[in-house]
């Protein structure tokens, strides 16, 4: 556990540092952060037509408001918390690819969700849009994280599964 | 741990303490975050005693007032004050309460209290990388020029306020919360 605690830091670390450089910006988080805009608003005008998207900004045409999807908002930061999870956790290579393309895809969606009701809850109450954004939301997409982590776990292979890893059979008939 | 979909059972608790989390930990902050007001003056006097006089709790908020001078009245005498919303860097204390309160295992209040000790210096890492960056970077050349700080350690200053402000409040506290809880996360990953 140790092990895994201080590898999933010293990633974290290295791939938050990773993230912040001119060439990552420019090619990964840029771009993915305007893909994001335009999804959350090709979804929302399948119920409200008066939305559109520039760039990074999510903006109503009826009243104006707007959002603009800034960093920690574009999911990136908690990819990275899930990815270095993953790789810190000692498991074979086809479970944590396939972990991790579950991962991102599940880590993502919540993420739109969270854009988009910030969209409208800011139309609504920005008391409650300011709550909403700084706090709720943040500790929801890393508990999606969390829970992400804990499924991907629980389908590795154990020692009872004949994969080699996990407690001796005895702790699991204990506690199951 | 009872049979059947235990980490939906999990989640589901989870999300039955979340609200009553988020009202204590809003409502509390003022003296839940007592301590990081206290850490982070205690960084402040060992290493930035040269910029910060004096720090101030006002609420949630704390107060950092400067020796700086602000780049228009130099002449007026005044000194810069920063405002840092200690809530931005501890939204993790009620996330990582409901995670505890949803294991309800035997001990939670010394976990309770282990993990809120364990959180305590990484919120404060996030206060002061606040107020760095806003004088080192964000108050423009004439304050800044007044901090000494050189180019390398700006950009240290930007990572720490970056790592701080999006990596650390929420990671930290998964983190504490796996590692005070091994036990637990062994049988929810063997039980079916």
């Amino acid at each position: 556990m140790l092990r895994f605690l201080v590898l999933f830091v010293l990633l974290q670390a290295a791939l938050f540092g990773a993230e912040l450089t001119p060439w990552a910006q420019e090619v990964l988080v840029v771009p993915w952060t305007n893909t994001l805009a335009r999804l959350s608003a090709w979804l929302v005008t399948l119920f409200d037509p008066g939305v559109v998207a520039t760039g990074k900004v999510l903006r109503s045409s009826a009243n104006g408001f707007a959002v603009s999807i800034e960093a920690g908002c574009n999911g990136v930061e908690a990819t990275i918390v899930l990815l270095a999870a993953m790789l810190a956790f000692p498991a074979p290579w086809k479970n944590r690819l396939i972990g991790l393309a579950a991962g991102v895809v599940a880590v993502q969606a919540l993420n739109v969700v969270r854009v988009i009701s910030l969209f409208y809850l800011g139309q609504w109450n920005l008391a409650v849009f300011e709550f909403a954004h700084l706090y709720v939301w943040q500790a929801l997409i890393m508990l999606d994280v969390l829970v992400v982590w804990l499924i991907w776990v629980r389908t590795l292979p154990r020692a009872d599964d004949g994969g080699g890893r996990g407690p001796p059979p005895a702790a699991a008939t204990a506690s199951a | 741990m009872p049979p059947g979909r235990p980490v939906a059972r999990f989640i589901a608790r989870i999300f039955a303490w979340l609200p009553l989390a988020f009202t204590v930990w809003y409502f509390a902050a003022p003296l839940l975050l007592w301590p990081v007001r206290l850490a982070v003056e205690v960084v402040a006097q060992l290493g930035f005693a040269d910029i910060v006089r004096a720090i101030e709790q006002h609420g949630s908020d704390v107060t950092f007032v400067t020796s700086l001078r602000p780049g228009e009245a130099r002449a007026a005498g005044g000194t810069v004050t920063v405002d840092v919303n200690l809530l931005v860097y501890s939204f993790g204390l009620p996330l990582y309460a409901a995670l505890v309160l949803a294991v309800g295992e035997r001990g939670w209040p010394q976990r309770l209290a282990w993990g809120f000790l364990a959180l305590i210096p990484f919120i404060a890492w996030g206060v002061l990388a606040d107020f760095l960056k806003n004088v080192a970077i964000a108050s423009g050349p004439l304050v800044a020029s007044q901090t000494g700080f050189v180019a390398w350690q700006r950009e240290v200053i930007a990572f720490a306020y970056q790592f701080g402000a999006l990596v650390l409040p929420t990671a930290v506290p998964a983190i504490a919360w796996v590692a005070l809880h091994r036990d637990f996360l062994e049988r929810l990953r063997v039980a079916r």
